[in-house]
C-alpha cells in the first residue's frame, strides 16, 4: 500500500507539515516589535537573528537568503515582512525580502514604518494584519501526499559507536526510500566528511559535485590548520570520546552512514533551495547553524540522530532551533532512549544487538516520520513555545 | 549484515578490520570465540572494556594503520596487544592536525 502523510499544499507545489505565519523583521531594530506580535497572536513565528550592523556584504547576503529561504519554507502559510523607511542595507531591504518570498506564490505582506511611527502604533498596524493571516491559515486543510512530497533533513550528534551501526544507517535507508520515490533529503556537517571524502565522492552526481564535496571538507580542515588548532580537541568532542569514538575519521565514517546510498545531486550553499528532488549536501557546520540552514533550504522536518546519552539534552530539549521546521530526536543507543524517552520519538537501539533487522527499523522510522508530518508533534515540539536565539552561518568578522 | 560479522559480544564491520566493537561490557580474562570461517579468531580480553568501545583483533605495532569498517581511522601510537582496548590513549587520528603543522614550522 502506498505510504502517505497529510500536509498543506502550497502554491509552488511544495507541501507543509505545519502551518505557521512568519514575521520577518528586515532590520534588527524591528526584532522586538516582531516578538511582541508573536506574543499576542498564536501560531506565529519570528526570525530572532543576530544584528546585521557591522557584518560584511557577503554575510548580509547570507542573511537575506536565509530570510527568503525561511519565508519560502513549505511549513509557512504566509509572511509579514517589516521594514523601516529609508533604512537598511541593499541586501536586506524589506521589499527585496518580500519579493524573494512572493516568488513562491504565497501571500507575503509588507509594512514599512516611517519617522512618525513608534513601537506601539506599529504593533497595532502589524497585529491587525497578522491576525487576518492567522485566521486564513487556520481555514486551510491537510490533504494526503506521497513520499515524493517529503523534504527531510538529518543531523547526527553526541556520536558514539552505536551511531554508525544502529543509528545513522537507519536514516540512510529511509533516505534511500524517500529519494527513490522522488522526494528530497538533506545531510550536512562539513567537518565530519574529513577522512571520508573518498566514500562520498564516489556517490557524487558528477566531477563538479565531487570537487565541491572535497572543497567543503578541505575548507574546514584548512581553518583548523590555519589557526594551529588541533581539531582533535574540538572534534571528536569529549562526549564522543567518553562514548568510544577515538578519532575524527572514525566519527566521520559513522556519520556518513546517515546519507544512505543515493547519488549526491549537489552541494548547496547555506540557505540555497534545491529545485529538483534528490539527496543534497549542505556545506555548513555541524552545530546550531545547521538547523536554520536546513529550514531555509526547504526541509519540512529535521531528524537528530543521537548517540551517547548527554545530560545537555535533558537540560535543553530544543525544539525551536529550526523556527518553522520541527526537530525530531531519535537514537540507536538503547541506554540513551531509556534515559530520555520524554525527548525521543524513535528507538533503533535494539538494532545494535541484531543488525539483520535493519529493514524493520527503516520501516518503523519512515512510518514515524509520516506520522510527525501529518500533525503529531515531535516530543521536543511540546517544549518549543520558547524561541531560542538563532545561530546563522556567518563566516566573516564583525567590524 | 552485508560485509561484517556480529555475535553476542562483538561486531566486526569488515574483513579488513583490525578492531572490533564490543557489544556489552567485557572483563579481563573473558574469551571471545569467533567460529565463522572468514573471521575465525579467539580473543582473550586483556582488560575491562565497556560496551561501544573497540578491541584489538590482533597484535598492532606502533605506527600501524587502524582499520575499521574497511577504512583507515587512525594510527597506533604504541604497541597494542591482541585483546586490549583501542582508544585515544593508544591511537591517534591523522586528519585536521593543526598541532602537527605548527610543530613543523617551529623546527624549520
Amino acid at each position: 500500500m502506498e505510504k502517505t502523510f497529510l500536509g498543506f499544499k502550497r502554491a509552488d507545489g511544495s507541501v507543509g507539515i505545519r502551518n505557521y505565519v512568519l514575521i520577518i523583521p528586515a532590520q534588527g531594530n524591528l526584532r522586538m516589535l516582531a516578538q511582541k506580535i508573536c506574543d499576542f497572536v498564536p501560531d506565529t513565528k519570528t526570525t530572532y537573528f543576530p544584528w546585521e550592523i557591522g557584518r560584511s556584504k557577503a554575510d548580509r547576503e547570507v542573511m537575506a537568503r536565509t530570510f527568503i529561504g525561511l519565508g519560502s519554507n513549505p511549513n509557512v502559510s504566509s509572511v509579514l515582512v517589516l521594514g523601516i523607511e529609508g533604512a537598511g542595507f541593499d541586501e536586506l531591504k524589506a521589499d527585496r525580502i518580500r519579493k524573494g518570498i512572493a516568488n513562491t506564490g504565497k501571500r507575503t505582506e509588507l509594512l514599512i514604518f516611517g519617522k512618525d511611527e513608534n513601537i506601539f502604533n506599529a504593533m497595532e498596524k502589524s497585529i491587525k494584519i497578522v491576525r487576518e493571516l492567522v485566521l486564513d491559515a487556520s481555514s486551510e486543510r491537510r490533504k494526503p501526499f506521497g513520499l515524493e512530497s517529503l523534504a527531510i533533513g538529518v543531523k547526527c550528534g553526541y556520536s558514539d559507536t552505536t551511531s554508525g551501526i544502529s543509528g545513522n544507517p537507519v536514516v540512510g535507508k529511509v533516505f534511500d526510500e524517500i529519494v527513490s520515490h522522488g522526494g528530497k533529503a538533506y545531510f550536512s556537517e562539513s567537518p565530519e566528511i574529513i577522512g571520508g571524502e573518498h566514500i562520498v565522492t564516489k556517490r557524487a552526481k558528477n566531477k563538479e559535485v565531487a570537487d565541491k564535496l572535497i572543497a567543503a571538507a578541505k575548507g574546514f580542515e584548512d581553518k583548523a590548520l590555519s589557526v594551529g588548532e588541533d581539531i582533535r580537541a574540538i572534534n571528536p568532542m569529549p562526549a564522543n570520546k567518553e562514548a568510544g569514538i577515538s578519532t575524527l575519521e572514525e566519527k566521520t565514517l559513522g556519520a556518513i552512514m546517515k546519507s544512505g546510498s543515493s547519488v549526491i545531486e549537489d552541494v548547496l550553499e547555506y540557505a540555497q533551495i534545491p529545485q529538483k528532488s534528490g539527496l543534497y549536501f549542505i556545506d555548513t557546520t555541524p552545530i546550531c547553524e545547521l538547523y536554520i540552514g536546513l529550514a531555509a533550504a526547504g526541509a519540512q522536518l529535521m531528524l537528530f540522530q543521537v548517540g551517547t546519552n548527554a545530560i545537555t539534552l535533558n537540560l535543553k530539549p530544543d525544539g525551536s532551533g529550526g523556527i518553522v521546521m520541527p526537530i525530531s530526536y531519535f537514537t540507536g543507543n538503547k541506554e540513551t532512549y531509556e534515559k530520555q524517552q520524554d525527548n525521543f520519538d524513535f528507538n533503533s537501539g535494539p538494532l545494535f544487538d541484531n543488525i539483520d533487522q535493519i529493514d524493520e527499523y527503516r520501516n518503523g522510522l519512515l512510518d514515524k516520520i509520516l506520522d510527525l508530518c501529518s500533525g503529531t508533534k515531535t516530543k521536543v515540539e511540546t517544549a518549543a513555545a520558547y524561541q531560542e536565539r538563532i545561530e546563522l552561518y556567518l563566516q566573516d568578522p564583525v567590524f | 549484515m552485508e560485509k561484517g560479522y556480529s555475535q553476542e559480544k562483538i561486531i566486526i564491520l569488515h574483513l579488513k578490520d583490525n578492531v572490533g566493537i564490543i557489544k556489552k561490557d567485557v572483563n579481563k580474562g573473558e574469551k571471545i570465540v569467533i567460529e565463522e570461517e572468514k573471521f575465525k579468531n579467539t580473543i582473550e580480553v586483556r582488560e575491562k572494556i565497556p560496551y561501544r568501545f573497540k578491541i584489538a583483533l590482533k597484535d598492532i605495532h606502533a605506527g600501524d594503520e587502524i582499520i575499521k569498517s574497511g577504512e583507515l581511522i587512525g594510527r597506533a601510537k604504541e604497541e597494542i596487544t591482541k585483546g586490549e582496548m583501542v582508544h585515544v590513549h593508544n591511537i591517534e587520528g591523522l586528519r585536521g592536525r593543526g598541532d602537527l603543522k605548527v610543530k613543523n614550522k617551529e623546527t624549520l
